[in-house]
């Protein structure tokens, strides 16, 4: 599983040909180009926002105030993860063009997918900041110093995504239902993470237990919102979970791509 | 000095893909890193199979055989593509694998930037692809277009581009896979020129290649795969040639089997078409068989008969195809239901779009019929016949002086003639070439 990551580190200057190609690719034509990567995300925002302010007024309007400031941090990390994992999971099929007719190192076309939404994850950064600076200004107890950790929470969320991705992308060779799954289990987890609330205002114990403990974003939403929101330093406890989901989660998918790696041609 | 490509009992297997084997074969993908250790051996298809062969370095080695051989797998094989199921490859040096040119060209950016993509998966540095940059455009002679997104290249220039990248790589062995067939002749014969060049530096060429002319002239050595095996190894003319020789066997017994069926189908109720021989002439055409589309492939009134027709070679055996010049016997059984004293024997060679190329009966010859009775053969020898490599048919017919049909039967049977040479038309004679004065060449045929 080591070989993975290290032709990862080898070939990164073609992973990084790559995600350009794949950033260019996508704006080519469009007049409004970068800007699209922006679009989606404020849309959700603007959505959810009307929806928990103005239709359910939810109990912990007093702990997320004002709550867009809230929700954005939290979402805007989210959509970057439900979007690496569901282009980078189809990667090898719509890649299959490259590894069957060319020596190349198939674990790089998830990756290219998990770096490109990345990007656009960092591109919509200087909104949130502004958002949070606005906030800041007009009163609000927002935003703060807890922000310069978020190099190392995004880090080790890469981790998570990258492992979880590059193994399920060699799932989905075998098995196609995998991306059918993976969509499922995303729409649901959305609401499984704390994205559209703190985690503290699960008052189930078991439920409450349960997401904490088992659920791999949990720990990396909460960061955000600590450090984005709160601008407090993340948790000890905290910063323990998130470097052992990522340890894992990366062990894992690496893993399982190398076993599956050599078949990966033929079953594509 | 060690080869620069080297098989050793090298197999490849690969899975059918029904459903119920999937389960297992994730099993075993994950506990063996092989998709096929679980699965029996009904449930694989042997593409390769033991295959042992050396390469030397600075040697052109063709692989040449029928679709679905094992040349492509075997190809896949050597580039590290695939993973071999059984032995082993060993290849020297860095490979650059020209199977499918310009494979990773994104659509929608410009053929400069997938320049340096493609460069980048063929696993060039960047500094690499900026030093040969202009090299690589002026090669594909796309100057002008290398701005436009590549969607708008047509195929040939995509394979230009494509071409010109992977052949920049500086590879110490080349693998082509038939790419040479696409792209316009100026551009082929460029291709062809680089790779010589490529060869004159002492790298290594495996080329897999449909084009027999090209592999004659190409090769230093070839391989004839045939169901995933050897079938022959050495010097390219001999391989070719029985490889051409064993494909004209295949097709004459085509010829056979099809020369059968329409037999059983036109022969298959000849009491009918006796009853139909009524005195007015003119019922000739009622009584006709149609073939495909219509066609009317057999007439007469059937007061003789031709029973069945074959060809047959010089010693004498029944075969279907023949190289131009050999000797062909025309062969036709003839059956007269009552006894004629006018009678004439006669056949045709057309090509398949109908053009007759030779024909003949027993009045042009100067025979002048007396009696015909029983059953009787006839034979028609051509000691050498000349006819142009192509697919004939044979019409054979028994009629009456003045051409009123007993039995006329078209395309009784097909056959294929082959010749070392090509040529335009349908006649081949022997010729030679020959020059005086001031005529130079720069490549002349092995033959001359």
């Amino acid at each position: 599983m080591l070989d993975v990551s290290r032709r990862l580190l080898r070939y990164r200057s073609l992973l990084s040909t790559l995600v350009v190609r794949e950033l260019k690719a996508r704006y080519r034509g469009s007049f409004l180009g970068y800007f699209w990567s922006l679009v989606n995300p404020l849309l959700l925002l603007a959505v959810y926002s009307f929806v928990f302010t103005y239709i359910f007024t939810p109990k912990f309007a007093d702990e997320a105030n004002p709550y867009p400031l809230f929700l954005m941090c939290g979402l805007f990390p989210w959509i970057w993860v439900s979007t690496s994992l569901l282009e980078g999971t189809d990667s090898l099929l719509s890649g299959a063009g490259l590894i069957r007719k060319a020596v190349f190192p198939a674990e790089i076309l998830p990756m290219v997918f998990v770096l490109s939404n990345l990007v656009h994850f960092l591109f919509a950064l200087p909104v949130l900041a502004a958002g949070l600076l606005w906030g800041h200004l007009s009163g609000f107890p927002v935003g703060g110093w807890g922000a310069v950790w978020l190099p190392l929470i995004i880090g080790l969320e890469f981790l998570v995504v990258g492992g979880l991705t590059l193994g399920l992308a060699a799932l989905n060779v075998h098995f196609k239902d995998v991306k059918d799954i993976l969509t499922n289990v995303l729409s649901v987890l959305l609401y499984l993470t704390p994205v559209l609330f703190p985690l503290s205002f699960i008052k189930v114990a078991w439920g409450h237990w349960a997401i904490r403990w088992l659920n791999p974003f949990a720990p990396f939403s909460t960061a955000f919102q600590e450090v984005l929101f709160n601008g407090l330093q993340p948790e000890p406890v905290l910063l323990a979970q998130m470097a052992g989901w990522a340890l894992v989660s990366w062990m894992l998918g690496s893993w399982l791509f190398s076993r599956l790696a050599d078949s990966l041609v033929e079953a594509v | 000095m060690s080869a620069a490509i080297e098989a050793r009992g090298l197999g490849k297997d690969y899975r059918r893909m029904a459903a119920g084997y999937k389960l297992r074969t994730l099993k075993s993908a994950l506990l063996d890193r092989s998709l096929t250790d679980g699965l029996k051996q009904s449930e694989l298809i042997p593409a390769v199979r033991d295959l042992n062969f050396a390469v030397s370095p600075g040697e052109a080695f063709a692989v040449i055989g029928a679709n679905g051989s094992g040349k492509s797998t075997l190809l896949k094989m050597v580039a590290g593509i695939l993973k071999p199921t059984a032995g082993e490859i060993l290849v020297n040096g860095r490979v650059a694998a020209l199977i499918e040119l310009g494979a990773g060209f994104h659509p929608e950016i410009s053929g400069r930037e997938n320049v340096f993509i493609n460069g980048a998966v063929l696993g060039l540095s960047k500094r690499e692809i900026d030093r040969r940059y202009r090299e690589i455009v002026e090669f594909s002679g796309l100057e002008e277009f290398m701005d436009e997104p590549v969607k708008n290249y047509s195929s040939g220039m995509y394979v230009r581009l494509g071409f010109s990248v992977a052949i920049h790589t500086d590879p110490d062995v080349l693998l082509v896979d038939e790419v040479l067939a696409v792209g316009d002749e100026a551009f082929a014969h460029r291709c062809i020129r680089r790779i010589e060049e490529f060869l004159a530096r002492g790298n290594t060429v495996l080329l897999v290649s449909h084009s027999l002319g090209l592999v004659e002239e190409f090769a230093d050595r070839c391989l004839w795969m045939e169901n995933g095996r050897v079938r022959l190894v050495g010097e390219p003319r001999r391989v070719v040639d029985a490889y051409r020789q064993a494909v004209a066997e295949a097709e004459g017994r085509g010829h056979q089997e099809a020369k059968e069926q329409r037999q059983s189908a036109v022969q298959g109720e000849p009491e009918r078409a006796g009853d139909a021989g009524d005195e007015s002439g003119a019922a000739a055409e009622a009584t006709g068989d149609e073939g495909e589309g219509g066609e009317v492939l057999r007439w007469g009134t059937r007061e003789a008969e031709v029973m069945s027709a074959r060809l047959l070679a010089a010693d004498g055996t029944e075969r279907y195809n023949f190289s131009t010049g050999d000797q062909v016997v025309f062969e036709l059984q003839v059956r007269a239901h009552e006894e004629l004293e006018d009678f004439v024997f006669g056949i045709g060679v057309f090509t398949f779009r109908g053009l007759e190329c030779w024909g003949t009966n027993t009045t042009l010859a100067g025979f002048e019929s007396d009696a015909l009775r029983g059953d009787v053969v006839v034979r028609l020898v051509c000691p050498s016949l000349r006819l142009a490599p192509g697919e004939y048919s044979l019409d054979a017919a028994v009629h009456a002086r003045d051409g009123y049909a007993y039995d006329y039967q078209r395309k009784i049977l097909t056959f294929t003639m082959t010749a070392r040479e090509q040529g335009v038309g349908v006649y081949f004679p022997r010729h030679e070439w020959r020059f005086e004065g001031g005529v130079k060449w720069s490549r002349v045929p092995r033959d001359a």
